[in-house]
This record gives C-alpha cells, structure tokens and sequence, in this order.
C-alpha cells in the first residue's frame, strides 16, 4: 500500500490535475511528415488495429467521402459520417538530458526537474492517447533508456525513472542522439528536452539523423532565466558547473555580450532546425509547465 | 663577502606598510563571489579573462604593488654593500698575552702563563683559540684553531719583553683575528695604567673582553735617563714606590764599568746619579741599577756616544751677530755632543760663500734673517730643501717674506704676510705630531704670549700644525721631496713674543730642530718597537742605515709606571671602544652608503614598479 501510495505521490508531483486538465482539454496536434496525421487528436500514420466507434454525423459538405457510412444511407437515404475514436500507433520517444548543465537553478527549480516533469506531461498524454511512449535519459553517453510501450503500466516505470533521475556529466547531445537515430526503427515522434548547451551544429545534425529516419522532431530548449537575461550585478566568478573551470567577469560589463551570443545561439537553433522541418521551442523554466505547454500546442496547432 | 647594511634600518619598519595591499587583496579575494553557472559557452565569447590567468595578473598586480613599497622603504632605510669578514657559524676565544716590560716583576710573568693556560683549557670545546702575545703591537704566536695543546705549548715559550703596553692595538688587532666571529677575547695583563691611548678602532659588540688580571710588584725603580755630561755621564732614576730606596747606579761604556754611584730615592721622586768619568767621545754608554723588586727590563738605559750623530744646526740672521739667534744658539747648546746639536751662525750674505763641506754637514737650517741673502744664496736655500734636508723659516723681522717667496719658488708655496696684532698666544692644532709630543697638549705654550705675529697663508699642501689664538695658523709644515718645513709665524729671538723666556722654547726648539732633521735619521735613541724590525725590540745599542749609525735602544718610560688602573675603568675604557667602533662603523658606513647611493636605484625601480602596476592595472581594469 505504502509503495502504492508513494509512486502516486510522485505522480501527482509530476502531473499537477490542473495543469493536466488544461492540457487535457486540448487536442495534441501532432504534425506528422510521412503518414502519420490526426484530425481532432492525430491521424495515425496506419489504419489502426484497435478502432473504436465513436458516433454518427449528417455530412457536412468537405468531408471525405469515404467516411460515409453507406448503409446508414440506404436505410434512411441520408447521408451519415461515422466517426471513430481514433487511435494511432505512434511511438514517442523522449529523449530527456541530465547532463550538468541541466542541474543549474536560480529559482528554485533546475532545469532537469522542469524537463522531468515536460517530460512526464509529455508521457501522460502520450499514454492516455495509447501511444507508445519511449523515454532516454543522457548526458555525453545515453544514461537511461525505456523501451516505447503503450501500455497502461509503463506511464509509471516512466514517472517513477523521472523521479530519480540523478545529474550526469558533461553534456555532449550529439553523440546520445546519433545512437538513438539509429537505434530507432519505426517512424515516430522525437521529443529532444535538453539545454543544448553544445556546439548547435553537432545537435543540429543529430537532430536532422531523426529526420533522415522518418521521425517527426520536436525539441523543447530548456533555460534557466538567469541564463535568458544575466542578471548578475557584481563582478563574480563564473564557475563552469560541467568543468569547473572559472571566469571572472563584471556582469555590466559582458552581459550584452553574452546575450548577443546567447540570442545567437538560439537564432542559430531557430533557424536551422526550422529548416531541417524540426520544432524548436525555448522554454525560460520560470514560466509555468502548463503555460509552456500551451504554448508549445498552440504553436504547433496553429502551423498545422 | 658582501652583504646588505642599512644606514637607517628603521625605515625598513615602513615595509609593513607592503601588507596593506596585500590585506586588500585579500578582502578582495574573499568578496569576489564564485557563481556556478551552466550558459558558460556563451560567458566565454563575451570579452571576460579566464580566472586563473586574472588571479595571475592580480598577484601580479599585488606583487608589483608591494615591491613599490618595500623599495621606498628600502630606498629611505639607505641601504650599501658592506664588506665583512666571514661570519662563521662556531664562536672563538682569543688569549692575549701581555709580553710588555712591565711583565718582567719578579713571578709575574709565570702567573701570566699560568692564567693564559687556564684560559685556553677552559675554552668551550666547540670553540675554537687562538692566542696571541701583545705590547707594542700584538703577535699571534697559536693560530685560531681547536688544537688546544699547541696553544699552551705556545705560551710556555713565551717570554717578557721591553716593550711598551698598548691595550687598544692588541684588541684591535684580537677583534681582527676574530674574522665576524661572535666570541670572547681573554686579556691576561698587569692593566698598566699607561698602555691606555688613543687609537681609532675597538672591538665589535658580539665579542666580549674578560680581563686575567696578574698583579704586578708594587715598587718599582727605573732609570729613566741617561748621558754623557761634560767630562763624565749622569743618569737619572725614579722610584715609583711609595717608600724611600736607595739604588747603586753603575756607569758603563761598552760594557766596560766606569763607575757607580749610589743615589737615594725619596717615595715617588728622583734623583739624578753623576759621576766623573772623562769626555766621553764615543761609544754606549749605559747606566743600571739592580731592582730585584720591580720590572727588570727597565732597570738599565743605554746611549750611544758619537759627536757625529748630533744634528747640525746653521741658522741664518742678518748680519750674523750672535745676539741675532742668541735664544736658538742657547736652547741647542744645552745638548751637545752625542745625540745633541751643532750650531753655527752665519749671515745672510755669507750663507752663499759657505764653504762645501759645511753645507753638506747641515743637517737644519733655520731662517732667523734674510738681509744681504743674495741671489746665489737663495738658490742655496732652495737647493739645500731639495736636497731632502729640514728648513725652519721664522716670520720674524728681520725675514723678509718676499726673498723667501723668491727664493723658494717651486719649493715651499707657503708664505705670509705682516700685520698688527695684538695679544696672541698659541696652541698645537695638532698634539700628538712629534714637534708637540713632549708638551701632551696646550700646557706650557699657552703661556706663550705673541705681540705681534705674521699672517700665514698655508698653500694647499701644508699642514697647520699649530694656531694662535685668533685661529690664524702660527705654525705650519709643508714637505716637498723629502725635506720638511716648518713656517713659524713669529721670531725666535724675543722681539715679537716672550716665547724664548718660557721653558717650553727648549724642548720646542729641540723637538722641531730634530723633527726637521729626522729625514737624516739624526736621532741618537729610540724606544723599543720604534724601528721597524727585530733589531728594534731589544734594549741596547743598534746600527741603522746604509751608514752603520749606531742608536740606542730604550723601553719606553711610561711603561716603568707600575700604577694600575682598576678592572672597571678596563671595562669602561671597552664600552668606550665599543661606542668608538660603533661611531667609526657609523662613519664608515656613511661613506660606502654615500658613494654607492643605492637609494636611487631603489626609488628607481619603485617608480619602474608603478608605471609597471599602472599598466597592467589598467588592462585588467
């Protein structure tokens, strides 16, 4: 019981109702490049194995044709659409970074507990869907890895590997992504959360590997808000949390420089892994997950 | 070996002011905060210094900054390159000896031995010893070393000698053989009163002086005096007991007895022993007497007879009367013979046409006229200084200064002027040099009263040995190849001053005839140590020169003195040293500190060190 008990605390820390409800309300739109597209939630990329009959509606003028359900029409010389309550066998694979780098916090919460719980959002909502949801943990190494399953059972192996997730090393996406890419043989949904705070093209070419395999990519850019706008205002010692090397700088002094190269950076991401067909979203891990993922949804729904 | 001095170290103390840079930077240091942060690759495009090579300039800064003030306190505290003796790690004892006359009492010098001994037995045995005998001068007869049995062999062969006692020379000469050692130095001496003088240096502060003290006989009596006397010698003896004696005066020439003659001594007085023996031509004449209570070495004197040895005296006046150099003529007529004087006499004019033979037998001449000196005399005069030989020149009236000027052109660049004066009296400016030797400062002469007195104008070289009371000189010496003058800046005939009437004209005539004459070696006597060599050291009769001249030898009068000074006035006489070498190192280092004036080289390199911080205080920022 105590066990039980335990791992639903731990649910609840990760999938806050609230925000689960909000997010619920929504349709998870996911853009798919091959086959895969789903009106309403997604359209699996096959005809699913599992369907299930949802209701009847009078055919409005636009909908396909093939939807309509003939017999219904030479019974009642109506036309009817039979709706399903679609499902799709999409695999989702959620490639999570522990890195160092990801242990930073200035407010509170780090940034790898903020992609932990994107990530368990990510999982409930995969799994609610009946989705196969895959989880990889890494810094310059994959450190962690949960097969893709849909079934009712792994949402919590998820949650619970989240729960103790323990910082790695120093960070080096590339690598973990390339091994990934291969590994992975069906066609699916790539979720990268991660700082990326690595040579944007190394990520970037990893990132194109999962395209090259057919897989959808969406990568969340998690940063701290100390991170966005520099506001130190003593002149300090920098210490590298991966390194430990350190760098003495007076803020006022290089913090335009550094934004510059920060809005770079991720101009750089932008545009490249727009390019490459990718989303990117930067996520300051001050906002709220719930706003952050509304967000991200909207974006998607809207590009749709 | 070199090493750093500071003429005023205190200034160093500024050097803590170094610590205030570096007590900044380390409340710096310790406010600057250490923020981990993750976005450090974009940190690094932006213009910041890696940390490591920040902290490098920082104590560079810092090391710049605290070089600036320790070179300006370096600069202020005046530092110079001393030169020093070797400091060596183990401490040293130094045994002197005292070997001097007054040694030789019945016993004395066995108990010196005794305690010297002793003294190097009880030697810490990491010391190392050396022992040295001293009078005159000291003589280190067992080099420093730890060999204590050679030393106390070395003083069982030693032996009292004639000389006379120096205390400061021995210990200086002790502090010398000590090399920058810290140690002691054991003086085994009678602490005769008279081996105290002056002397220019002492013993460094790390050395210790501990006195043996070996008590010498309480009487003692001395022949003090001896010489020939018309057709016999007469001797003089003091007794320096405080009870009457009577002591047997025995006359001998060459060793042959002529006669004796006994004398009768009150406490503390003398007597004078005269006997009748014939003129005395040549020889060496000595006179003893048989002190077996006191010192022996002074217990005979000796002098040598030979009317070649005297001095020869041609004075020149004006018109060659007697009555022109009656006090000169008088005061050197009182010794004649052997080791006395020759005069004679002659005019001015007549000084050209002085016959060959007589002006090679002059030994001084002294100037009291110039009147008729012709041409061919003063190039006499002129030749005679060159010719190395003394010259007395009298500021007199009947000297003209102009002839004299004339005559010695090239030679003796003094030369005065006259002038009205009133009461004057004089003083040596200089006691201790030979003419005023005898009169141990101002004494007699201050009773000397001038009326009127010459203004001297010294050249460059001369010597202002003597000044009237105004300051003016009164007696000056120039030398020139050899040949010693003496400018006197009045007469010597009683004209212009009472100094003829005053007892201290003899000796002073006979000082300054035998000053001027000593480059001839005219001298019939010495004490022991005087000349150089070990001919010097012995009492008795002693050739010298290329000549063969025979002089006597005599232990030192002062030295016959058993009075003793105490312990404690040894002592202070030491702190006294102390605090002379002290002052000389004081002045020493002045000197070198002057001449080297590191100082600005220091202040240079400060400001070096602050255009440097400067800089590179500007480029961090």
């Amino acid at each position: 019981m105590s066990t039980e008990a335990g791992a639903r605390r731990n649910e609840q820390r990760f999938l806050d109702p609230a925000t689960l409800a909000r997010l619920g309300s929504l349709e998870l739109k996911a853009r798919t490049v091959v086959e895969g597209f789903l009106s309403g939630l997604h359209r699996s990329p096959f005809k699913g194995f599992s369907v299930e009959f949802a209701e009847y509606r009078q055919y409005l003028p636009g909908d396909d044709l093939s939807t309509i359900d003939w017999k219904v029409y030479a019974r009642s010389d109506r036309y009817y659409v039979k709706k399903f309550e679609e499902e799709t066998n999409l695999d989702c694979h959620l490639l999570l970074d522990v890195s160092a780098s990801m242990g930073y916090a200035s407010n509170g919460i780090s940034k790898l507990r903020y992609g932990s719980m994107l990530a368990a959002c990510l999982a409930y909502l995969m799994n609610r869907q009946r989705d196969a949801v895959a989880l990889t943990t890494f810094d310059d190494a994959i450190t962690a890895m949960l097969p893709a399953s849909a079934r009712p059972g792994h949402l919590r192996s998820i949650l619970v590997t989240l729960d103790s997730l323990a910082l790695g090393s120093r960070t080096d996406v590339s690598k973990p992504l390339h091994l990934l890419a291969d590994g992975i043989r069906k066609r699916g949904l790539v979720v990268l959360i991660s700082d990326l705070l690595d040579e944007p093209e190394r990520v970037v070419d990893g990132l194109r590997h999962f395209r090259f395999r057919g897989s959808d990519v969406i990568v969340f850019h998690l940063l701290d808000p100390a991170e966005l706008t520099f506001p130190f205002e003593r002149a300090a010692r920098f210490r590298d949390i991966e390194l430990g090397d350190e760098l003495m700088a007076v803020p006022s002094v290089v913090r335009q420089q550094y934004l510059d190269a920060l809005n770079q950076a991720v101009d750089r991401y932008r545009q490249d892994l727009g390019s490459a067909g990718i989303d990117y979203q930067l996520i300051d891990t001050s906002i709220p997950l719930d706003f952050a993922l509304m967000s991200y949804l909207s974006t998607r729904g809207r590009t749709r | 070996m070199f090493g750093i001095s500071f003429l005023s170290p205190l200034f160093l103390i500024g050097a803590v002011a170094a610590a205030v840079p570096i007590a900044i930077h380390l409340f710096y240091r310790r406010a600057e905060p250490v923020i981990e942060f993750a976005a450090m690759r974009y940190l690094r495009q932006a213009p910041v210094e890696q940390a490591r090579r920040r902290r490098l300039r920082e104590l560079l800064l810092l090391a710049l900054r605290v070089a600036a003030l320790m070179l300006l306190a370096w600069a202020f505290a005046r530092p110079y390159v001393s030169s020093f003796a070797a400091a060596f790690d183990g401490a040293a004892t130094i045994v002197l000896i005292d070997t001097s006359a007054s040694m030789s009492g019945p016993g004395q010098f066995e108990r010196a031995r005794e305690r010297a001994a002793a003294a190097v037995r009880d030697t810490p045995s990491a010391d190392a010893v050396a022992v040295m005998s001293f009078a005159l001068t000291a003589n280190p007869i067992a080099p420093l070393s730890q060999d204590r049995g050679g030393a106390i062999a070395a003083i069982a062969q030693l032996q009292p000698g004639s000389g006379a006692t120096r205390y400061r020379a021995a210990l200086q000469r002790a502090a010398q053989e000590l090399g920058g050692r810290r140690g002691r130095i054991v003086v085994v001496t009678d602490l005769q009163q008279s081996g105290w003088d002056a002397a220019d240096s002492g013993v460094p502060q790390n050395v210790s002086v501990v006195v043996e003290e070996i008590e010498g006989p309480a009487a003692n009596v001395a022949v003090t005096a001896v010489r020939p006397d018309g057709d016999g010698a007469v001797a003089v003896v003091q007794n320096y007991s405080s009870s009457a004696v009577t002591e047997q005066v025995v006359f001998a020439l060459d060793g042959r007895r002529l006669d004796a003659m006994a004398v009768t001594l009150s406490p503390g007085g003398n007597a004078e022993a005269r006997v009748t023996t014939g003129a005395l031509e040549s020889g060496v004449l000595s006179a003893s007497i048989d002190d077996r209570d006191g010192f022996r070495a002074d217990n005979v004197r000796y002098a040598v007879l030979d009317a070649a040895s005297a001095v020869s005296v041609v004075v020149l006046t004006a018109s060659g009367r007697p009555s022109e150099s009656l006090y000169v003529q008088r005061a050197l007529a009182t010794i004649d013979g052997a080791g006395g004087f020759r005069f004679k006499a002659v005019s001015a004019s007549a000084f050209a046409s002085l016959d060959a033979a007589a002006f090679a037998d002059t030994d001084v001449i002294a100037v009291l006229g110039t009147r008729g000196l012709d041409q061919q005399g003063r190039q006499r005069l002129a030749e005679f200084v060159r010719s190395g030989r003394g010259v007395l020149l009298t500021a007199g009236p009947d000297v003209e200064p102009a002839v004299i000027r004339q005559a010695l052109t090239g030679v003796v660049t003094t030369s005065w002027r006259e002038r009205n004066g009133g009461q004057l009296s004089f003083a040596p400016d200089d006691a201790r040099h030979p003419v005023f030797r005898l009169f141990g400062g101002t004494g007699a002469l201050g009773n000397v009263t001038f009326t009127r007195a010459a203004l001297i104008e010294p050249s460059q070289s001369a010597n202002v040995i003597a000044r009237y009371t105004d300051g003016t000189p009164a007696l000056v010496e120039e030398r020139e190849s050899g040949s010693r003058v003496l400018v006197f800046g009045s007469d010597l005939n009683h004209r212009w001053n009472d100094f003829p009437l005053q007892p201290a004209f003899l000796p002073f005539v006979h000082e300054a005839v035998r000053y001027l004459a000593s480059p001839h070696d005219g001298r019939g006597e010495y004490v022991v140590g005087e000349l150089a060599g070990p001919t010097g050291l012995t009492p008795g009769a002693v050739a010298i020169g290329s000549s063969g001249r025979r002089v006597a030898i005599n232990i030192d009068t002062r030295e016959a003195d058993p009075r003793r000074m105490t312990l404690d006035a040894f002592q202070s006489g030491i702190s006294h040293l102390h605090t002379r070498a002290e002052q000389q190192a004081a002045a020493e280092a002045r000197q070198q500190e002057d001449q080297q004036s590191l100082w600005r080289y220091g202040l240079l390199l400060m400001v070096f060190s602050l255009a440097a911080e400067g800089l590179l205080g500007r480029r961090l920022g």
